[in-house]
């Protein structure tokens, strides 16, 4: 096979890893936000 | 400034969110021109030719796996000796970066070796002991998430984590050791016998990856800091996301 192909590989995983851990940090993001408002809403209700 | 100031989790907070961005700008910097040096300015490698190109990102990640996960044992070390909650929320925030690093490490050492060794993988010692290391990582995520009181999950996870670091000579050392496939360490303190470009190129993919791994801890830790902390008066009052 191509080098280009092993390259492609390697090069694309490793962009994929980091755009879906980026993802994953966003997500995060917004559930501890959204922790953050059910709580407050809590408060509000008390 | 006191010491321990940065040690509060309110304080670290806004401190993690101002620092964050310019760790992601700094990796996206480094990143381009390691990628500019590693693709372009480097020479083709005489013996393995183009493909050598993966090491760029490979040894680059497989040096942040291990860096990683030493500084996670070191705040699971910190938590444990001063039970300060921060370190274990640092220690939990650089587990899944550190992960993702050595995966990333397996799979482009895996689509190095195909073409260089004729097989995608081997039971080797350095690669073993390496994929070791991802199950370590997945063992403390897992043992860290699997207590409903995340104190508990901490200590927990702070002692595998400690536990663990004996892997990390064990890989280093394992091309030392034992006769392996993989080949040894082209960059050592001592010197190199790398091209400059290439070790140039190299060296700039690692600190890319290093500023990386710090922007996405710091930017995780201010999660966990908000859930954990979500019933405190000083999150609630933050401005709603």
């Amino acid at each position: 096979m191509d080098h280009n192909f092993y390259l492609a590989m390697s090069y694309g995983a490793t962009a994929v890893a980091i755009a879906a851990e980026l993802v994953f940090l966003a997500l995060g993001r917004a559930r501890a936000w959204k922790q953050v408002n059910e709580e407050r809403e809590l408060e509000a209700q008390d | 400034m006191n010491l321990f100031y940065l040690s509060s989790p309110s304080t670290f907070f806004h401190f993690a969110g101002r620092l964050a961005p310019w760790f992601f700008v700094l990796a996206a910097v480094l990143g381009a021109a390691g990628l500019y040096v590693g693709l372009v300015q480097a020479p083709t490698d005489a013996v393995q030719g183009e493909v050598y190109r993966v090491i760029f990102i490979h040894v680059a990640s497989a040096w942040m796996s291990m860096f990683i996960y030493f500084v996670m044992a070191c705040y699971g070390a910190m938590s444990l000796t001063f039970n300060s909650r921060l370190s274990a929320m640092m220690a939990r925030a650089l587990a899944p970066t550190g992960a993702m690093f050595t995966f990333v490490a397996l799979w482009t050492g895996s689509f190095w070796g195909r073409p260089t060794w004729g097989t995608y993988w081997v039971w080797d010692a350095r690669i073993t002991s390496e994929l070791v290391l991802l199950f370590l990582y997945f063992g403390y995520i897992a043992l860290a998430n699997a207590f409903e009181d995340p104190r508990r999950g901490d200590r927990a996870s702070s002692l595998l984590a400690i536990v663990g670091v004996v892997n990390l000579p064990i890989i280093y050392f394992s091309v030392q050791w034992w006769n392996t496939l993989h080949q040894g360490s082209s960059v050592r303190l001592t010197g190199t016998s790398m091209h400059a470009m290439m070790l140039t190129g190299m060296l700039l993919m690692a600190f890319s990856f290093w500023m990386y791994a710090i922007g996405a801890a710091l930017t995780r830790v201010r999660s966990i800091i908000l859930e954990r902390e979500r019933r405190t008066r000083w999150v609630r009052a933050l401005r709603p996301a």
